[in-house]
């Protein structure tokens, strides 16, 4: 799993590529430490070449939505594939979580 | 086909990867996919939860029936009894503030696979997991 995130005025833009699995979900969650500092702005997140991911991943995305809901900002994930969607449909995180 | 795996610890990615290169599954992606999930999510909760030492075996199998093409992964450990079965589902209607990531895991298996069954027997928690392979 790589983690690209290029900061602009207010904004993360966030590349993620690859799987999340039970053999990074640590490195993912600290790889995304920076979207959570209490400065961080929106985040966007392209999925579209995420490809995998468990429920350690998903448990990462919550903690990003509830950081980005506390600082009153915005995230959303743009692109994801049909079967990752899927995973985020079937635990009512694409209900708690903007998806595009 | 069938192997114990001791000691357990760390070894999550090798007993997932035994299983998913197992000649009884499809060549399917979108099943595959499933697949995959149920089972690390389930291995997972065995090497993390199943031996309060932190160490202990598991043995993992697969089995497909050719009759009706249900492919059958069983999990078995001699840890602490438990079944994740019993455990509540998780609310997927609470918002985010309120939503915490436990039982997502056996939850997502309960979803993805056709069925999911848990016994206690000869002192070993077995966990049983069916889903249809059949590409219609």
């Amino acid at each position: 799993m790589e983690v690209t995130i290029t900061k602009t005025d207010d904004k993360n833009m966030v590349v993620l590529n690859g799987r999340i699995d039970t053999t990074n979900a640590d490195q993912f969650m600290a790889d995304v430490q920076p979207l959570m500092q209490p400065d961080a702005g929106d985040v966007e997140i392209d999925c579209s070449e995420m490809s995998y991911t468990s429920s350690q991943g998903l448990r990462v995305f919550l903690m990003l939505q509830k950081s980005v809901m506390a600082r009153q900002k915005k995230m959303v994930l743009k692109n994801m594939k049909p079967q990752v969607k899927e995973v985020f449909d079937i635990t009512g995180f694409s209900n708690i979580i903007t998806i595009q | 086909m069938k192997k114990r795996f001791d000691p357990i610890k760390d070894k999550s990615a090798e007993i997932i990867e035994y299983l998913m290169s197992s000649p009884d599954m499809p060549d399917d992606e979108g099943l595959l996919f499933k697949i995959r999930l149920s089972i690390e999510e389930a291995v997972e909760n065995v090497v993390r939860y199943a031996y309060q030492t932190g160490n202990g075996w598991m043995e993992v199998s697969t089995s497909l029936d050719k009759q009706n093409f249900d492919l059958t992964i069983e999990l078995r450990d001699a840890g602490t009894p438990f079944n994740p079965l019993d455990r509540d589902d998780p609310d997927i209607t609470l918002p985010a503030e309120e939503r915490n990531i436990g039982g997502l895991g056996i939850f997502l298996c309960k979803q993805l696979m056709d069925s999911i069954n848990y016994r206690y027997e000869d002192g070993c928690n077995i966990l049983t997991m069916v889903k249809s392979v059949h590409i219609a």
